[in-house]
Parts: C-alpha cells; sequence; structure tokens
C-alpha cells in the first residue's frame, strides 16, 4: 500500500513537471511562431505553408494542456453558488459527487475521442502536408483520459477526507 | 433519461465543472438522437479551426506578464499626474487605471489583486472613507471590459460571427459612459471630504511619461496595427505578447526568466478553462440548433413579448439573472448562440447585443451571492464578503443606470461604426 502510494506521487510530480514543460513549449513556439509569420510576410514576402494550420494546432493543444493544468487543483470554472454556504462536511460530501461525475464524464470523452482518432487512422487522413492526422489528434483522448484521472485522485482524496475529518480533503 | 436535465442542473449548481455538464448534455442529446458519440470529439476539434482563437491565449498571457511587473505602479502614475488634479482626483484615477488595465487582462480578477494593492491604501490615506473605497476598487476590477483588446469581447466576436473590429469599436463610448457615471457619482460623493487638490504639473506628467515609455505605445501598437489593417486580431495578440515579454523580462528586467513558466501556467490555466468550456459547448450547441431550440426560444418569446423595447427589458432582466450566477465566459459561449437569432428577429444589432450582453454580464461581477469580484476583493482586503455586498451597492445602481441607457441607446454602440 505504501509502495503504490510512493510510485503514486513520485507519477504525480512527474506529471507536473511535463505538463508545465508542455505549456512553456506550446505557448512559446505559438509566440515565435505567430510574430515569425508577420515579420516573414511583411519584409520577406513569404511565410511557411503550415504555419497558420499549426498554429490552430498549436491552440488546440494548449486548450487541451491548459484544462489538463486546471484539472491539477480543481480550478476549472464552475458555478458556486451553493458550496459556499454549505457546513465543511457537507462541502466536501458534496465535492465527492461532483468529482467523480467530472471523472466519468472526462473518461467518456477520452473514450470516444479515441474512436475519432480511429477513425481518421483508418482514412489516413494527413495534417500539415504529410504528418498522419491521428497522432496530431490523439492529444484528445490523452488529455480527458489523464483529466479522468485527475478527478479520480481529486474524488479518492475528498472521499478520505470525509471518513477521516482533519485529513487533507 | 427525462431526469437527466435537473440532475445535470443539479450537479451545476453544486459546483461540478461546467465543461464536465455540458459535455454531458452534448453526449445525452446525441445519444437519444442516435448519433455516434464521436460527434463529440469531431466538434471539440473544431477548436483547431478558428484562427481567430490564437488571440485568447497570446492576450491573456500579455496581460498575466503586465500585471507581474511594474506596470501597475507606472499606470497609476501616470493616470495620476494627468487626472490627479480633479475634485475626487484619486476616485477618478483609480476608475481610470483599473478600466485601462482590465482591457489588457481581460476581468479575470486580476485588476483587483494587482491595482487594488496600490490604490486601496492610497486612497485611504488621502482621506477617502473605507466603504466607499471597497466599493469603488471592487466595481472598478470589471469596468475596463468594453475596451479593447477585452477577452470577453474578442470571445463575443467569435461566437456570434461578428466582427472583432467592429466590437472593439463599439465598445468605446458605452464603456466611457459607464466610467463617466462612476466618476460622477464618486465627485459627489466626496465633495464633503477635503482632498487637497493637487497642482497639474507638467513636470510630473513628463516624469511619469518617461517612466512608462515602453507602455504607452501598447494600445497604439494593438489597435493602431488593427484599424491600418496592418495586422489581424490574432498578431496584434502575437505581437502584443512578444513586446510585453521582451520588455518586462530582457529590458526592464522586471520579471526574472525562472519566474517565466509559473506566470504562463497560470495564464493558460485559465485559457484552457475557456476553450475546453467553448469546445463542449461547440458541441451542444450545435445539437440544440439541430433540435430545433432557437425556434422554440422565438416562439415562446414571440408570445411574451411585442417589439424591441419589451425584448430588451426582458433581455436585461435575464442577463442580470443569469450574471449573479454564470462567470461572463461560459454565459458568451453558452447563451449567446441561443438569443441571437432571437434578437435579430426583434431587429437588434448583433454588434449592439453584444455590448448590452457583456455590459450586463460586467454586472455579474458584483452581484451577490456569488460575483466573482466580491469574493477576490473579499479575499484580498481581508474583509467579510457581506460588507462588500453593501459597499459596492451604490456603484451598481449607477452601472444598472448605464446598462440601461446602453440598451436602450443603440447609437452610442453602433455611433463609432457608421
Amino acid at each position: 500500500m505504501k509502495g503504490l502510494r510512493k510510485i503514486l506521487s513520485a507519477l504525480e510530480r512527474a506529471g507536473i513537471i511535463v505538463e508545465d514543460g508542455l505549456l512553456v513549449l506550446i505557448l512559446t513556439s505559438m509566440i515565435l511562431l505567430a510574430a515569425g509569420q508577420i515579420v516573414m510576410r511583411n519584409f520577406f514576402d513569404f511565410g511557411f505553408i503550415w504555419n497558420d494550420e499549426l498554429l490552430r494546432l498549436l491552440v488546440l493543444w494548449l486548450a487541451v494542456a491548459g484544462a489538463l493544468a486546471a484539472s491539477r487543483s480543481d480550478k476549472h470554472i464552475n458555478i458556486d453558488v451553493l458550496n459556499r454556504f454549505l457546513p465543511q462536511r457537507a462541502a466536501v460530501a458534496v465535492r465527492t459527487v461532483t468529482h467523480l461525475f467530472t471523472a466519468a464524464v472526462c473518461a467518456l470523452v477520452a473514450w470516444h475521442s479515441l474512436e475519432f482518432v480511429r477513425t481518421s487512422y483508418e482514412f489516413q487522413d494527413r495534417l500539415l502536408g504529410d504528418v498522419p492526422a491521428w497522432a496530431l489528434q490523439s492529444v484528445l483522448p490523452l488529455g480527458f483520459g489523464l483529466i479522468a484521472w485527475r478527478y479520480i485522485v481529486h474524488f479518492a482524496r475528498a472521499l478520505a477526507g470525509l471518513f477521516r475529518p482533519g485529513s487533507a480533503a | 433519461m427525462i431526469a437527466a436535465g435537473p440532475i445535470l442542473l443539479l450537479l451545476a449548481l453544486l459546483g461540478a465543472p461546467l465543461f464536465a455538464i455540458i459535455a454531458a448534455s452534448a453526449m445525452l442529446g446525441f445519444s437519444r438522437e442516435g448519433i455516434d458519440l464521436q460527434a463529440l470529439a469531431i466538434e471539440f476539434y473544431g477548436i483547431a479551426e478558428m484562427p481567430i482563437l490564437l488571440a485568447i491565449p497570446l492576450f491573456t498571457f500579455a496581460g498575466y506578464l503586465l500585471s507581474e511587473s511594474g506596470a501597475p505602479k507606472r499606470l497609476v502614475r501616470l493616470t495620476r499626474a494627468l487626472l490627479g488634479w480633479m475634485p475626487a482626483g484619486l476616485a477618478i484615477v483609480s476608475l481610470a487605471a483599473c478600466a485601462f488595465f482590465t482591457a489588457f487582462t481581460g476581468a479575470s480578477g486580476v485588476t483587483i489583486i494587482a491595482l487594488g494593492a496600490l490604490l486601496f491604501p492610497a486612497l485611504h490615506e488621502a482621506g477617502y472613507p473605507e466603504k466607499f473605497n471597497l466599493g469603488l476598487i471592487t466595481s472598478a476590477g470589471s469596468l475596463g471590459l468594453l475596451f479593447a483588446p477585452s477577452l470577453p469581447l474578442i470571445l463575443y466576436g467569435i461566437v456570434a460571427e461578428v466582427p472583432v473590429e467592429d466590437l472593439f469599436l463599439a465598445g468605446i463610448l458605452p464603456g466611457f459612459l459607464m466610467i463617466l457615471f462612476l466618476s460622477g457619482y464618486s465627485v459627489w460623493k466626496n465633495r464633503a471630504i477635503r482632498e487637497k487638490l493637487s497642482d497639474f504639473s507638467w513636470r510630473e506628467v513628463g516624469a511619469a511619461v518617461r517612466e512608462a515609455a515602453w507602455e504607452i505605445p501598447l494600445p497604439l501598437v494593438v489597435l493602431g496595427g488593427i484599424y491600418s489593417g496592418y495586422f489581424a486580431i490574432s498578431e496584434a495578440a502575437a505581437v502584443t505578447a512578444l513586446y510585453v515579454l521582451i520588455v518586462d523580462v530582457l529590458i526592464l528586467r522586471e520579471i526574472p526568466l525562472r519566474q517565466l513558466p509559473k506566470i504562463m501556467r497560470e495564464s493558460m490555466v485559465l485559457v484552457g478553462g475557456i476553450l475546453v468550456i467553448l469546445g463542449m459547448s461547440l458541441a451542444s450547441t450545435n445539437y440544440m440548433i439541430d433540435s430545433g431550440v432557437p425556434q422554440k426560444l422565438l416562439e415562446l418569446v414571440g408570445s411574451l413579448v411585442v417589439g424591441e423595447f419589451t425584448f430588451l427589458l426582458l433581455l436585461l432582466v435575464f442577463l442580470l439573472a443569469l450574471g449573479a450566477i454564470l462567470d461572463i465566459f461560459s454565459a458568451i459561449v453558452l447563451v449567446v448562440p441561443l438569443i441571437l437569432p432571437v434578437a435579430l428577429q426583434f431587429g437588434i444589432d448583433p454588434v449592439h447585443l453584444g455590448i448590452v450582453f457583456l455590459a450586463t454580464m460586467q454586472l455579474g461581477y458584483i452581484t451577490p451571492p456569488v460575483g466573482l469580484n466580491l469574493f477576490i476583493a473579499s479575499y484580498r482586503f481581508e474583509r467579510p464578503v457581506v460588507d462588500l455586498y453593501l459597499s459596492t451597492l451604490p456603484f451598481f445602481l449607477f452601472l444598472l443606470l448605464s446598462v440601461v441607457i446602453i440598451a436602450f441607446w443603440p447609437g452610442l454602440s453602433l455611433a463609432l461604426l457608421a
């Protein structure tokens, strides 16, 4: 049990580093590509053919990576009407329900995105010239799968907090 | 199946992430119609098919960088040098500085945190009553929403398929009207306190301008670039992000390089949160349009309402209630596709609708019980949130008055477009 917990927390730390690295990488390349494009077009009358498409894909990746980062500390946009006025234990109980729901929805989204990627694999769609589309699209099942995992962890923590008040919830 | 709607609503009210609620309702809708659930992923992938979305992460990052740098301090000094000589000068300075800053940071609460820390003690020192200061800073935290290049304006343009350039222009006069009303209230309210009127000094203006020399070109670059046709919106965003990055990190060196990943992550958490809701709502909106929800809504509203006037009145009441529980970004992606066709039927210009929508949702930031700014200010200034309900009330009423004027005077929004 202790070994498992150790592995899990090591995984979590590694995940955070990879995730931050990805966010920095995507955003930086976005800024450079988009600004570079203006310079190229105006001063050299020249542009990369795939630049626009690549930038649009980067937005998709950033959306998923950002959503994943937001799920790390449950910072997704929500309606916070009732929770602020509930007693603490009740609020934790409510969170176990909403976390489990979110995990289930994200798992479903991940599963059906996988189907989408599989279809695109079968049709051998190509993007950015000759890059297989499925490779670029697999960010969807991967991202939502990881978000589902994060919410399972949130769920487990809230549940533990419910039965052992005072522990991390 | 029939119980699914109320259950989702309950889960939303209990604080489940909105993107999950929207995804669940889209999947329910698709499966009810026998559509393969891959459709959700296909619609979400639509995010990669809207070039203008690029502007959202780039402007957001630039705004977060600015708020971490010395820019807020320089902005306050410059506004103070220019406007501080007026009666209730510092209050007006606060309003102007907050509005300008919010335009760049997109009303994410950053304004209250970045500028509140400077303005709150300064107002106190100048002799303004604390209750007034709390109300002022909290309400001003979302004041610049109607000024370019604010995030909600861009998002409305994307969702309603209206040129973002037009929205940028349309927001200017209504935005000034709001500042004017709050300034007027501040002057009247503080007529009794004798704040020592500071003298206008060209030397101080010169010094403040020199200090802010790197930031002053920013609005010119953004707006000038867009309206001269030199940049597209997303390119202006890229230039802004790169410019701010170079100035704050390399030239002024106010932000150490090792702090960048943290700022990038924080800003992208907000962006990811907005885009994931947008992506899911692409699916749910498509489903709702296919199953004829806008037509049903139109029939319903048509049976209740005759004419533009009553429609606008109903819209305002609806948006005020919506703004009290839903944040501005979710409200735009969820509600605009449904009310836009109805508004068009009643002869309302989509650009004007956008300004009315955003101006009313701006009130939502300070509407009890859950207005975002109320909680941010309560946390930042360590006051119970009920104090903030009371102190923002007069500001709320004046903003409400300006929203009514904006709604029933379309010319104000559309004048600069003619």
